[in-house]
C-alpha cells in the first residue's frame, strides 16, 4: 500500500487550508467589528468600563498578537482575563460568549443532536426521492414522467425551502390539522412524537437536494446508459433489473458521493433557514440567535465548525473516491 | 471446470443459425440499413462478414442477438436450431444471449465495466444462465482466464479492467464470451483495437479455441485479411446488401466484383479507393 | 440555497459553421417553447415592475413606506380588513398586517433592489470568472496554479455561513453593495473554473495555434481568438448564476442579514411575514410566489439555454 503519500498530502492540504479559514475568520471578525468590547458591556456601560474590558481581554493588542492567543486557544486553551475574574477555556477553545457565559464550542456540541437529527433523516428522504427519481426518469426519458418530473425538480431547485416551510405548516398544522406545531420531544421517550415534529422540517430541507440529485443521476445515467459496457451487459444475457442497479446505477452513484459528503457536512455547520423557521434548537438556530443578538464569539465559534466540517468532508470524500472507484484508487497507489 | 465441446441438443438437425432475407430499417428515419441479407453457420465453423464501416454487419449481428436500437424494423427470419429468433420476447432471447449465443465487442476496455472486476465480469453470465455461489463463479472465471492464457490468472482475476494491456483486455472479453460453452460466437471486430502482433496472437487464440469446444464463429471485420486464414465461408457486405458470398477460397481466389477486389487489394487503405457512405450512428 | 444545476456544460459547445446555423434555428424553437416563452413573458413583467416602480407608486397613490392604519382591522389585532389580506382597488396585494403598507409597491419596489443585486453580482462574477479562467487555462503553469488554488480554497468554504458572518459583523452600510461584493466573492470559481476547461481545449486549436505563430501578443490572443469562441457557455453561465443570487440575496435578508429595512426585499417581506402565516397567509404567499417564480423562470431560461448551447436536444 502506498496510499499512504497521497492521503499524507491530502491530509497537509486540509490542514492549511483550516489554518486560512481560520485566519480569514479571525481577520473578517477583527476588522469588521467596530467594538467588541462594548458589544460585550452592553449599552448601559460607561466608557471607563469598556476600556477596562478592552484591558482585561487584551482586545486593545495589535492584530497579530491577538490572532496568535486565538489559534493558541485553538491547540492549547486561555483564559480571558487574568486574576480572580478570569475566565478559563479549555482546549479546543474557539471562543467564548460573554453575552451568555458561555464557552462557544460546548454550546455548539449541545446543539449537533438536533442538527444532525435534522440533516440525517432529511439526507435518507433526499437520496431515496433523489435516487429513485432520477432513476426513474432515465430510464422513461423523453416520456411525461420524465418531463413532468423536471420540470417539478427545477421548481425545488427553486423554491425558497422558508416559503415551503411557511407553506406546508399553514397547509398542515393551520388548515388541514394532520400534523401538530413542531414541538421537539426526546426520540426515547416519544418516538412518533419525535418523527412528527422533524417530518416538516425534513421535507423543507430535503425539497432543494432531492431535486438536485434527481437531475444529476438522471444525467449520469443516461451517460452511463450509452457506455458500451451497457451493450456487453445486454448481450451476456442480464435481466433489465440487474443491468439498470449493477450496471447502470454503480458509475452513476460513485460522482454523487462526493457531492453528498460536502452537502451532508454543510448541513451539520446548521440549517440556518430551517431550524429558525420551525424552532429547532440546532447549531443553525444558534448562529441565527447570535447574529440577531450580535453575539460575535458564538456566530465566529459556528463559522470555525461549519468550516471545519467542510474541511472534514473533503478529505473523507476524497479518501471514499478511493474506495468507490477503482481507476482512482489504482491510480493513487 | 473444462470447457468441452457442448453437447448437441437432440432432435435438433440442419443449420445451428439461419439467417434467411434478414432485412433492417428504421421506419422513423426512412432508412434501410440491411437489405436481405442470407448465410448459415454450421457448428464448428466460421462465416466472416466483411465490410467496411457503416456496411451493415454490427446491425446484423445486433439484429441477431436480438438487441437492435429502439425504432429498427426487422423482416426476414433469424432461426437457431429451428426455432424462430425474429419476434422473440425479450425474456426468451434472454435465456440465449451470453449461453448460447455470446458476443465479444470491439473496444475491449469501454466494453467492460470498469467498476467491477474482470473475474465478476467474467462470471456474470454463468451466474444469470447457470446459478451458483460467488466461489463457484470465481472458479469458472479463473478457469476461464486460465483458457483464454491470461497469466496468473488466480491473480487476475480480482484486477480491474483499466489494469489489463489491451490484448489481456480482448482476451478477458473471450473468457467472458465462453463461460457458459456456447454454440455460437459472434465476433465485432475483435481485433481492430490491437496492434498487429497482438492481432496475431487473439485470431490464433479464437481459432484454437474454437478447435476444442465446437463452437460456430460469426466474424467481423472490414479486414478481410483478418478473416483469411479463420474463415470458411464469406459474406461481403456494402451499405446493407451482399455484394458477394461464397467459400473463403473462392472469395480469394476468383473475387467477382469490384468492391471485393478493393478490399482485397487495399487492405490497409481503404477508405482512399471505395466512396465510403456516412458511417452509421448507433451501432456503437 | 444557491441553485446548483448538473454541469454538462464541461464537456464544451460545438462550434462548427453548421452547427451555427443549427443553433440559430434552435434558438427560434427554443423560445417557442411554452415554458420557456412564459418564464421570459413573466421575467418581462418583473423587470417593466421594477423599473417602473415608482410610476406605479404614482399610479397607485400608495408608495412603500407610508402606513396605513386604515386598511386595518384594529379589533382583530391588527390584520388587514377584508379577504385575503385586504386585497381591494386601493391595493391590488393587500396591506401588511398592523403597518398597512401596501403590498402591491413594496414588491414592485423589492423588486428593484432584488435584481439590481442578482444582476450586478452577475456581471462582477461572470467578469471575474471569464478574466481570470481565461487567464489560468491559457498561460497555465504558475498563473494557473495560483489562480486555481484560490478557486479550491474558495468553494471548499462554507459559503453561506461565512457570508452571513461578514455581512453580521457590518451592521452598516451600503447593504446592496456589500451583499453584491459578498456574493460575487464566493460564486466567481464557479464560472472560472469552467472557462478555464474550455480556455485550455481551446488554447491548442489551429486558430489560436495560428494567431500564436504569427506572434500576436498573447494576451490579445486570449481576448480575440479565445473569448469569442466562449460566449455561449459564458452566456448560459451569467443566465444561471442569477436565480442563484436573487435566492440566495433573498435567505439573507430572510435571516436579516441582508437588505436591511425600510428598504423593502421579497426575502425580508416574507420573514416579517413569519409570526402572520397562521391569521393572515397571503403575507406570506404574495412575496413568496413572486420569489419563486422570479428564481424558477431564471432557472427554466438558464436550463434551456444550455441545451441549447450544448447543442443537445429534448
Amino acid at each position: 500500500m502506498t496510499l499512504l503519500p497521497y492521503l499524507s498530502k491530502r491530509f497537509l492540504a486540509s490542514v492549511i487550508t483550516l489554518l486560512a479559514v481560520i485566519f480569514l475568520t479571525f481577520a473578517v471578525f477583527f476588522w469588521l467589528t467596530p467594538d467588541p468590547a462594548a458589544n460585550i458591556c452592553g449599552q448601559t456601560c460607561t466608557p471607563d468600563q469598556i476600556h477596562a474590558i478592552r484591558e482585561q481581554l487584551g482586545l486593545n493588542q495589535p492584530f497579530l498578537k491577538q490572532f496568535w492567543a486565538f489559534l493558541a486557544g485553538i491547540f492549547a486553551g486561555r483564559a480571558y482575563g487574568a486574576g480572580a475574574t478570569a475566565v478559563q477555556c479549555s482546549a479546543p477553545c474557539i471562543g467564548f460568549s460573554f453575552q451568555s457565559g458561555t464557552n462557544v464550542l460546548t454550546t455548539i456540541i449541545s446543539r449537533l443532536p438536533v442538527t444532525i437529527s435534522l440533516a440525517a433523516g432529511a439526507a435518507v428522504l433526499w437520496l431515496l426521492v433523489g435516487i429513485s427519481g432520477g432513476m426513474i426518469s432515465a430510464v422513461k426519458k423523453g416520456t411525461w414522467w420524465d418531463r413532468g418530473a423536471m420540470m417539478v425538480s427545477l421548481g425545488g431547485i427553486s423554491l425558497p425551502n422558508y416559503f415551503v416551510a411557511l407553506v406546508l405548516q399553514y397547509l398542515l398544522v393551520v388548515k388541514l390539522k394532520l400534523l401538530p406545531f413542531p414541538t421537539l420531544v426526546p426520540f426515547s421517550e416519544n418516538p412518533s412524537g419525535w418523527f412528527k415534529a422533524y417530518l416538516m422540517p425534513w421535507i423543507v430541507l430535503a425539497l432543494m437536494y432531492a431535486a438536485t440529485y434527481a437531475r444529476l443521476i438522471r444525467a449520469n445515467m443516461l451517460d452511463t446508459m450509452g457506455e458500451n459496457f451497457m451493450r456487453t451487459a445486454r448481450a451476456k444475457g442480464l435481466a433489465p433489473a440487474p443491468i439498470l442497479f449493477r450496471h447502470a446505477l454503480r458509475p452513476s452513484l460513485t460522482p454523487v458521493v462526493s457531492l453528498f459528503g460536502v452537502e451532508f457536512a454543510t448541513l451539520l455547520g446548521g440549517a440556518l433557514i430551517t431550524e429558525t423557521v420551525f424552532g429547532l434548537s440546532g447549531v443553525g438556530k444558534l448562529a441565527y440567535d447570535a447574529i440577531q443578538s450580535n453575539d460575535q464569539p458564538v456566530i465566529m465559534g459556528v463559522t470555525l465548525v461549519a468550516a471545519f466540517a467542510v474541511i472534514i468532508a473533503n478529505l473523507l470524500v476524497d479518501l471514499a473516491y478511493s474506495v468507490l472507484d477503482p481507476r482512482v484508487r489504482v491510480a493513487s497507489r | 471446470m473444462k470447457l468441452t465441446t457442448a453437447p448437441e441438443p437432440d432432435g435438433r438437425i440442419g443449420a445451428m443459425l439461419s439467417v434467411e432475407g434478414l432485412t433492417v430499417t428504421f421506419p422513423a428515419l426512412g432508412s434501410r440499413v440491411i437489405d436481405d441479407i442470407n448465410f448459415t453457420i454450421e457448428k464448428g465453423k466460421t462465416i466472416g462478414l466483411v465490410g467496411e464501416s457503416g456496411s451493415g454487419k454490427s446491425m446484423t449481428s445486433l439484429a441477431i442477438m436480438g438487441l437492435l436500437p429502439e425504432g429498427a424494423a426487422v423482416e426476414g427470419s433469424v432461426s437457431y436450431w429451428g426455432e424462430q429468433l425474429l419476434g422473440n420476447p425479450d425474456s426468451a432471447m434472454r435465456r440465449l444471449r451470453g449461453d448460447r449465443i455470446a458476443m465479444i465487442f470491439q473496444d475491449p476496455l469501454s466494453s467492460l465495466n470498469p467498476y467491477f472486476t474482470v473475474g465478476f465480469q467474467i462470471a456474470e453470465a454463468y451466474r444469470t444462465h447457470r446459478g451458483g455461489s460467488r466461489r463457484q463463479a470465481r472458479g469458472v472465471a479463473v478457469e476461464a482466464m486460465r483458457q483464454v492464457r491470461i497469466p496468473d490468472a488466480e491473480r487476475r482475476v480480482d484486477h480491474y479492467p483499466h489494469q489489463f494491456s489491451g490484448g489481456m483486455r480482448q482476451r478477458v472479453m473471450i473468457a467472458m464470451a465462453l463461460v457458459c460453452q456456447p454454440d455460437l460466437i459472434i465476433a465485432d471486430e475483435p481485433t481492430t483495437a490491437l496492434d498487429v502482433t497482438v492481432q496475431a496472437q487473439i485470431l490464433t487464440l479464437m481459432s484454437d479455441l474454437q478447435d476444442s469446444t465446437g463452437a460456430g464463429m460469426l466474424f467481423i471485420t472490414h479486414d478481410l485479411a483478418v478473416v483469411s486464414d479463420v474463415a470458411d465461408s464469406i459474406v461481403v457486405m456494402q451499405r446493407g446488401k451482399t455484394v458477394e458470398q461464397g467459400t473463403a477460397e473462392a472469395i480469394f481466389s476468383w473475387p467477382e466484383s469490384d468492391y471485393t477486389r478493393a478490399l482485397l487489394a487495399a487492405t490497409p487503405r481503404l477508405d482512399d479507393i471505395v466512396d465510403l457512405p456516412e458511417p452509421l450512428r448507433g451501432t456503437r | 440555497m444557491a441553485v446548483s444545476l448538473s454541469g454538462t456544460l464541461e464537456g464544451g459547445l460545438a462550434d462548427s459553421p453548421e452547427a451555427a446555423g443549427a443553433r440559430g434555428r434552435a434558438l427560434r424553437t427554443f423560445l417557442r417553447k411554452p415554458s420557456v416563452a412564459l418564464s421570459v413573458a413573466y421575467l418581462i413583467l418583473i423587470a417593466l415592475m421594477a423599473i417602473f416602480a415608482p410610476v406605479l407608486s404614482k399610479i397607485t397613490g400608495n408608495d412603500p413606506y407610508s402606513f396605513n392604519e386604515t386598511a386595518l382591522d384594529a379589533a382583530a389585532g391588527g390584520i388587514p380588513l377584508g379577504h385575503f389580506g385586504g386585497i381591494s382597488a386601493q391595493h391590488w396585494f393587500g396591506v401588511e398586517p398592523q403597518k398597512g403598507r401596501d403590498i402591491f409597491i413594496r414588491i414592485a419596489f423589492g423588486a428593484r433592489v432584488s435584481m439590481l443585486i442578482a444582476i450586478s453580482a452577475m456581471l462582477i462574477t461572470t467578469a471575474l470568472g471569464v478574466s481570470l479562467g481565461m487567464i489560468a487555462g491559457f498561460f497555465g503553469g504558475r498563473v494557473d496554479q495560483v489562480i486555481s488554488r484560490i478557486m479550491d480554497f474558495l468553494m471548499a468554504f462554507p459559503a453561506l455561513i461565512f457570508m452571513i458572518a461578514v455581512l453580521s459583523a457590518i451592521p452598516q452600510g451600503n447593504r446592496p453593495l456589500l451583499l453584491v461584493v459578498v456574493l460575487s466573492v464566493f460564486r466567481w470559481p464557479a464560472t472560472a473554473r469552467i472557462i478555464r476547461g474550455q480556455t485550455m481545449s481551446l488554447a491548442n486549436r489551429e486558430f489560436v495555434e495560428a494567431a500564436r505563430a504569427s506572434g500576436a501578443d498573447r494576451l490579445k490572443i486570449v481576448f480575440a481568438e479565445v473569448l469569442p469562441n466562449l460566449s455561449g457557455t459564458v452566456i448560459v453561465m451569467a443566465t444561471l448564476a442569477v436565480p442563484g443570487f436573487i435566492a440566495t440575496e433573498a435567505g439573507l435578508s430572510f435571516l436579516g442579514v441582508g437588505v436591511t429595512p425600510p428598504t423593502p426585499s421579497w426575502g425580508q417581506m416574507i420573514a416579517l411575514a413569519v409570526p402572520w402565516y397562521s391569521t393572515d397567509p397571503m403575507f406570506f404567499a404574495i412575496p413568496g410566489m413572486f420569489l419563486f417564480l422570479t428564481v424558477f423562470s431564471f432557472t427554466i431560461l438558464g436550463d434551456n439555454l444550455q441545451r441549447w448551447a450544448t447543442g443537445a436536444t429534448a
